[in-house]
């Protein structure tokens, strides 16, 4: 049996629900307006938000915005739309990954070249890189600040461009960047990463070892010092490093005397910072090998 | 001494929107506890309000959840623990545990969703896993209301359809974001077949809906939703002239007076109750809505128009509008095809299961049995709804993060080298 009270504060009480009911759903409606604004806000300020650059059209020269995934093609509902002929209502499909690139797929039956090679599967496109379909030429371009390998703005191959003036160049990439794109699983990059984590060793360079004569551990090189194989190819060397000067050359090349095991004390180590000018020569990879040294 | 003014504090809108919630459920279930005089309600009065506290802010410092969705969320869960102590002690327990459950599903379908790295090898898992606990409840299952969708395990029922539900979304979302429309329309096929079988109609209208709207959403052809909905009226009137109970629903439908004390019983007494409670309801612990049979879970819906009247009804269904807009809203935000399609396929889910239920309650379509989402009475249905919910705030956190990673890009520079 329901008491009269109870049945009177429930009477009472269901206006009490409803009034609470009306205030959570304005709260609710109120804070979702406000959500919503504020991200509409945000959004005009960022205006790239969830693009990873754009595509150019060489032929017409206009650019479209380019999301982080989608789908290149004629028809209307791609996410690209290039009209031009040749290029299906659907032909590739592409989703940025990261620290790989654009990964291009084509779709069935069609075409696309990526820097002039046919693509079989998919392929990661860099900055730069061109692709072509049908008769539409295309360029991607991708912003600064993403995850991604960078393209070789030059073709350089360290081994053959070696030259007296500058052998031991930074800027010298490896040839495996003269290649602007890589198939997708069997890409691995082979310079080190832009930003390399601290304390990490370096991938090891595939580079024809050159021994160097004896010298005892902290010493520094004699001024005169070459390698061998460096005097044997090259010829007499000028400048400062070169062995022997231009006069004693013509004179008549001495006999090389080995180098004596040094007897007296070792000098206390160097500072890092100052060890670089010490040095005649280091090459680019000796030099990082020995700042990634504890 | 001059008094110095102290800048005003901006007001955070969760808290201000968990207020409201948790006084309602401490006053509901204080009345109760009035009525009764068990301590027992004057306990939930304290534990389910710190229940919703703690699922609304709890969660969102594991990950950047949307307190927005998951504050409308846990109201809609605790009013179905409400509505269900108050005919039943028993039943509002095992569905406050049920919610728990959930809860936990929620923050690992949220988890998954959040940082599962690709989705290929487990969306072919999940087609084949789909069709082999579809299959499960033809071989070894039982009957209830006609449909053979439900397995006993011990003491307990389990229904397949529910958990497959979920996968269907994520396999959908996937195969159509890798633009695979005949494979998708395929297993989407394969399942509603195997759901004909079983007689479990209003689950397939679900699957049916969802998959019609993500192929629109993902293909934008108007010709291809066309074919598929002219293949839906053709399994319609298939499925009509195939199974007695779909004629006799329909039947019910159009005119429930002609057989009140038997097939029309249910639909009729829902009506009454509906009509009993009025704009204002007969007031909390005062209704009689249990003679529904199914009060508890198909008729739910009545049972809370009758307790809290028509006012309050509306007030639930905007709330399940809010949710369902706040899941477009995320599919709109979302960075990747197939978030966007799983948010869509979310979105979609939970407005067909509210509009297919309480259109069966209230005699606008034939009555087919699906559990109102968060309310009704059901561990899985509870726990399914729940892991949408942890679906819809992955994707959420997601964007969050993509939207830090676009700021971070432009504060370096995000200009084209």
């Amino acid at each position: 049996m329901i008491s009269e009270g109870y049945e009177l504060l429930s009477l009472f009480m269901r206006y009490v629900f409803i009034g609470l009911g009306i205030l959570i759903l304005w709260r609710a409606y109120r804070w979702m307006r406000k959500d919503s604004r504020a991200y509409k806000k945000q959004m005009r300020a960022l205006p790239d938000a969830g693009l990873v650059g754009e595509i150019v059209d060489l032929n017409s020269g206009k650019s479209q915005p380019l999301p982080r995934e989608g789908m290149i093609g004629s028809s209307r509902a791609c996410d690209i739309r290039i009209k031009s002929p040749g290029v299906l209502r659907r032909h590739a499909m592409f989703a940025f990954e990261e620290g790989k690139g654009l990964k291009v797929t084509p779709r069935r039956g069609a075409v696309v070249l990526m820097a002039g090679v046919e693509l079989r599967s998919s392929a990661h496109a860099l900055h730069g890189t061109h692709l072509q379909l049908g008769d539409a030429l295309l360029r991607v371009r991708l912003f600064a600040g993403l995850k991604v390998p960078q393209a070789a703005q030059f073709q350089m191959d360290l081994t053959e461009q070696e030259t007296e003036d500058a052998p031991w160049d930074e800027d010298a990439m490896p040839a495996a960047f003269s290649q602007p794109f890589a198939p997708a699983e069997e890409y691995t990059p082979v310079y080190p990463p832009v930003q390399q984590p601290y304390g990490m060793p370096y991938p090891p360079y595939e580079e024809e070892p050159q021994e160097m004569p004896a010298q005892p551990q902290g010493m520094p090189y004699a001024e005169n010092m070459a390698y061998p194989d460096q005097y044997a190819e090259n010829g007499p060397m000028n400048g400062p490093y070169a062995p022997y000067s231009q006069e004693n050359m013509q004179q008549g090349m001495p006999e090389m005397q080995p180098m004596q095991a040094y007897q007296g004390e070792y000098p206390p180590a160097q500072e890092e910072e100052g060890e670089d000018e010490a040095l005649p020569y280091q090459s680019p990879v000796n030099r990082r090998r020995r700042r990634s040294r504890p | 001494m001059s008094k110095e003014k102290t800048p005003r504090r901006k007001k955070d809108p969760a808290r201000a929107l968990m207020g409201p919630i948790m006084l309602f459920y401490f006053l509901a279930f204080f009345l109760l506890g009035m009525k009764g005089g068990n301590w027992e309600s004057f306990l939930l009065s304290f534990a389910v309000p710190a229940m919703i506290y703690i699922g609304t802010f709890g969660i969102s410092r594991l990950f950047p959840a949307d307190k927005l969705l998951l504050s409308l969320t846990n109201f809609l869960c605790a009013l179905g623990v409400l509505i269900l102590y108050r005919f039943s002690p028993q039943r509002g327990l095992t569905q406050a545990v049920n919610y728990g459950v959930g809860v936990g599903c929620m923050i690992l379908c949220a988890y998954v969703v959040r940082y599962m790295p690709g989705w290929k090898w487990s969306t072919v898992l999940m087609m084949g896993g789909s069709l082999l606990l579809l299959l499960l409840p033809l071989a070894i299952g039982t009957e209830k209301n006609g449909a053979q969708s439900w397995i006993t395990v011990g003491s307990t029922s389990v229904q397949p359809s529910e958990i497959v539900k979920l996968a269907l979304m994520l396999c959908l979302a996937y195969l159509l974001s890798q633009r695979r429309v005949v494979l998708s329309v395929g297993f989407a096929g394969a399942c509603l077949l195997i759901l004909m079988l079983q007689k479990d109609l209003g689950t397939a209208l679900l699957y049916y809906g969802v998959t019609l709207v993500l192929l629109y959403a993902s293909t934008g052809s108007l010709s291809l939703v066309g074919v598929g909905i002219a293949g839906g009226a053709g399994a319609a009137i298939l499925g009509y002239q195939m199974f007695a109970h779909v004629k006799r629903r329909v039947a019910i439908w159009l005119d429930p007076w002609a057989d009140v004390r038997n097939a029309g019983y249910q639909i009729v007494q829902g009506l009454i109750a509906m009509v009993n409670g009025g704009t204002w309801g007969v007031g909390l612990g005062l209704g009689n809505a249990s003679v529904i049979p199914e009060y508890y879970n198909d008729f739910i819906f009545m049972t809370i128009l009758n307790e809290f009247g028509v006012i309050f009804g509306l007030i639930v269904l905007c709330m399940f509008l809010f949710i369902i807009i706040r899941g477009i809203m995320i599919a709109n935000r979302s960075r990747t095809v197939f978030h966007a399609l799983l948010a869509t396929a979310c979105s979609a889910l939970l407005a067909l299961q509210t509009f297919v239920i309480i259109g069966g309650n209230i005699k606008l379509i034939p009555l087919t049995g699906v559990t109102l989402p968060f309310i009704s009475y059901g561990g899985t249905s509870l726990v399914s709804s729940l892991c949408i919910i942890g679906f819809l705030q992955g994707i959420a956190s997601r964007n969050e993060a993509g939207v830090h990673a676009d700021r971070a890009l432009a504060s370096l520079g995000g200009e084209l080298p």
